[in-house]
């Protein structure tokens, strides 16, 4: 009999060491009072917060609150800006991204990012993949190389007859797939998804977040989302970005304003803002 | 941050609350109607309290539904989902508490025939009066989110419990006459109802604590009761 319980309760401990976080975290993006301008408009102010290695972490909030030039920060996109100033610090793996010895089409081979929409190039289904690995002079095993990468993206079964195929010729979720996977083509280390799933059905958007969290186990992820239900489905952390109240100009900015396990943001937020935002009460 | 949405979402939250409510009072009535059943004797009014369970099951239902329909239709997170997940809890305690008013209704009438014992009688009025004002208390302090009179319900729990314990000495007093002695085992039942009412309306406050804390801990640990508790099995 107490063997029995005994048994049970060694189960449950099991299940409890499989959680996503656990005590120790590598720190891959070490953010510092980050604050990124465009001319005159300040888009995000002095954030502050660490993502950890192979969490994956989702970036919420209101419209106009700064997610996605948070985001595009962590990858030197905002460069391609040309009014975008940025202050502080994205230190990845030890080292300020913003240093002026860092070379930003380098940085951009280690974290790579999706986008809202679809935008596979008007190449083979192959080429689009194999885009990447040509560029950075990765020619050798290129085909081993695309089928990973395919493969990787959950796209492999369904496009391996017809790799010549014209990229567009697949579905939006396959698409969307197939940028994953150009993505993942050149071995990145962080993957950065923006609403990688806002203009995909249902049955599409469930295919990427599986995909999410199978990929977790490799890479690193951030995703903005504005599905709040997809943050809570996906995500082990999330943070919550709004605007800041109203400066002396009347001026207002994007800020952090919570940053915590998906859990407690969406069962016990410590700020109600969050818990405004979350519930849907306030915008 | 002025602007506040979802208007029609907190009108249901606050409709399916107002019910639970309701179904309180309705509790508070089955328990009322069955203590005064049991000490007049009354048999017509034991046989309403027992259809009236009805409508506490109807009211249950109703909640029951409500939330069901909250949860799929409107995703709950944060306060709201506690709130909700608290509103499940206590609308299944809240009934809970209306099918021991049914088993006291049900014993008075098996004993109608029989001997009783004035003092007791005055002991389950006493230990009644304390389920009806815990029940009350329970549903205030969730109505008004105050976890400070939840905790108290402890307090007056510890004193049904006491009462409890002061029956069982009783009825093994009740001496050699063989009705007496059917009636006093009766008792020793309608006297576990009457602390089982209490004990749920201590649950309704720990469900209150949950919602405002979002922590859930047991006011009181009966598994693991404190020393000076430890011959009592009555707890």
């Amino acid at each position: 009999m107490s063997d029995t319980i005994t048994r049970v309760g060694r189960v449950e401990i099991a299940q409890r060491e499989e959680a996503p976080v656990p005590a120790r975290q590598e720190v891959v993006f070490d953010i510092r009072n980050l604050t990124v301008r465009y001319g005159r408009t300040t888009a995000i102010r002095e954030v502050s917060f660490e993502i950890y290695r192979n969490l994956v972490t989702a970036v919420i909030g209101p419209s106009g609150c700064g997610k996605s030039t948070f985001i595009r920060s962590l990858n030197r996109m905002n460069d391609l800006v040309p009014t975008a100033k940025v202050e502080g610090e994205v230190v990845y793996l030890g080292k300020n991204l913003y240093d002026r010895d860092v070379d930003p089409v380098e940085v951009r081979r280690w974290i790579g990012m999706v986008f809202q929409k679809p935008n596979p190039f008007p190449k083979s289904i192959y080429d689009n993949v194999a885009w990447g690995p040509r560029v950075l002079g990765m020619r050798s095993g290129l085909d081993d190389r695309v089928q990973r990468a395919l493969e990787q993206a959950a796209l492999w079964d369904e496009v391996k007859g017809r790799l010549k195929r014209n990229a567009l010729s697949l579905s939006g979720g396959q698409q969307q797939r197939l940028c994953i996977a150009r993505a993942l083509a050149v071995e990145p280390r962080a993957l950065l998804l923006d609403e990688p799933a806002s203009a995909l059905d249902p049955i599409a958007t469930s295919a990427i977040e599986d995909l999410i969290h199978e990929l977790k186990r490799d890479y690193t992820i951030v995703i903005v989302t504005h599905n709040m239900q997809q943050a809570a489905r996906v995500a082990d952390r999330t943070c919550f970005f709004s605007l800041s109240e109203e400066d002396a100009e009347g001026e207002r900015s994007g800020i952090l304003v919570e940053y915590d396990e998906t859990q407690k943001i969406f069962t016990s937020p410590s700020d109600p803002r969050t818990e405004g935002y979350v519930t849907g009460r306030f915008g | 941050m002025a602007e506040t949405y979802r208007v029609s979402f907190q009108e249901d939250l606050d409709r399916v609350e107002a019910a639970l409510q309701e179904e309180g009072e309705l509790v508070i009535r089955a328990l009322r109607g069955a203590l005064n059943a049991l000490r007049r004797r009354d048999l017509e009014l034991a046989d309403e309290v027992i259809a009236f369970d009805d409508d506490v099951d109807e009211a249950y239902q109703r909640i029951e539904q409500g939330i069901h329909a909250l949860l799929a239709r409107q995703t709950p997170v944060a306060g709201d989902l506690r709130l909700v997940l608290a509103m499940l809890h206590i609308n299944l305690h809240l009934e809970r508490a209306a099918d021991y008013c049914v088993t006291i209704a049900k014993l008075t009438k098996l004993v109608a025939q029989n001997e009783s014992d004035e003092a007791l009688l005055a002991a389950f009025e006493e230990m009644g009066s304390r389920a009806e004002e815990m029940i009350r208390l329970a549903l205030e302090s969730f109505h008004q989110r105050d976890v400070g009179r939840a905790e108290s319900l402890v307090d007056l729990d510890e004193l049904i419990d006491r009462g409890n314990r002061r029956v069982v000495e009783r009825v093994l007093d009740l001496g050699p006459d063989r009705s007496l002695r059917e009636w006093g085992l009766r008792m020793l039942i309608v006297s576990r109802c009457l602390e089982r009412i209490g004990d749920h309306a201590v649950d309704i406050g720990e469900q209150t604590a949950y919602l405002v804390t979002a922590e859930f801990r047991e006011f009181t640990d009966a598994s693991h009761p404190s020393e000076e508790r430890l011959g009592d099995t009555h707890g």
